[in-house]
């Protein structure tokens, strides 16, 4: 690659990312004005309900952040790529995220609503576990191994880890839960009046691009933390800050 | 139900916890850039079996 070429990819990368960061952030604020000032209080929850708006993004965005992960490993084992790995690290950092902030908003919607902060209910049960997957996870990817190894065992706990997702999902229809019925946005939003239904769509639409901008951002410190790595390794003299920023194959680090 | 203490609660923790996420992740670029810049200031004082420059 020439340096005109990594010059170009560093500034459309990092234009992106700001491009990205700057539709996120006017995205949650359009979310917070529609979800606190705009939408009428639920007719039997009040207005605890507004709670929901951030909950069911943040859901879907650990089972979004989950599967890239789940398919970012296949693609891993079986390329042996290093970007497919850097891409399942940053996207499980994310969920794992977004998985603590499900459990704790929900944590808050529970106790005025159903009386108690936390119940061994199976949704909930099955959300806590997959929080501790991942986390696990992160773990793997920090053991003191060669880069290689450690990607490998990372994306073997990134394809089975993955068997508590669907699990979660169907939890609610498989044993008797407190938590509604699956079946996403498509299922709230008919029963809905249209204004709660929008920003709830909305929710859903700025927090997915709140997602892929951590994405992105996350990626970028992947590839500048695996560039000091190999810089450690062996020092170069062709400008290693340039070249990290853009995508470059090096060993992974989680 | 009016509970404004939840929501606003819930509101804070999201807000709060993407915030220091964000910055978490600023914070180790400009860490990690730091050190590139250091490794290969060393590797420009190097020869290429990266031993420093006599003097």
């Amino acid at each position: 690659m020439s340096s005109a070429q990594r010059l170009m990819g560093k500034v459309t990368a990092r234009r992106g990312e700001r491009v990205l960061g700057a539709l996120a952030l006017a995205g949650v604020a359009a979310t917070l004005i529609m979800a606190l000032w705009v939408t009428p209080p639920d007719a039997e929850q009040g207005d605890v309900f507004r709670l929901i708006y951030v909950h069911v993004p943040s859901a879907w965005l650990a089972y979004l952040a989950f599967s890239v992960v789940f398919a970012a490993s296949v693609a891993y084992l079986r390329t042996k790529r290093t970007r497919w790995d850097r891409l399942a690290a940053a996207s499980a950092e994310v969920g794992v995220v977004f998985t603590a902030l499900t459990l704790v908003i929900g944590s808050i919607w529970a106790k005025p609503v159903w009386g108690t902060w936390w119940t061994w209910d199976p949704r909930l049960t099955t959300t806590a576990v997959m929080l501790l997957i991942y986390v696990g996870y992160l773990a793997v990817r920090r053991l003191p191994d060669s880069p290689a190894r450690r990607a490998r065992w990372a994306a073997v706990v990134g394809v089975v880890g993955f068997v508590d997702v669907p699990i979660v999902h169907l939890s609610v229809t498989w044993w008797r839960s407190l938590h509604q019925a699956p079946g996403g946005i498509a299922r709230f939003t008919p029963n809905m009046a249209p204004i709660m239904g929008f920003t709830l769509l909305l929710s859903v639409v700025a927090f997915t691009a709140v997602y892929a901008y951590l994405v992105t951002l996350r990626l970028r410190v992947g590839r500048l933390e695996d560039r000091v790595m190999s810089e450690a390794l062996s020092p170069r003299l062709d400008g290693p800050i340039a070249a990290a920023e853009t995508e470059t194959e090096v060993p992974a680090r989680g | 139900m009016a509970d404004p203490g939840y929501i606003a609660a819930g509101y804070l923790i999201t807000l709060c916890a993407l915030g220091a996420y964000v910055a978490r992740l600023f914070a180790r670029a400009r860490r990690a850039r730091a050190k590139v810049a250091a490794l290969s200031g060393r590797a420009e004082g190097a020869d290429r079996a990266g031993r420093a420059p006599l003097g």
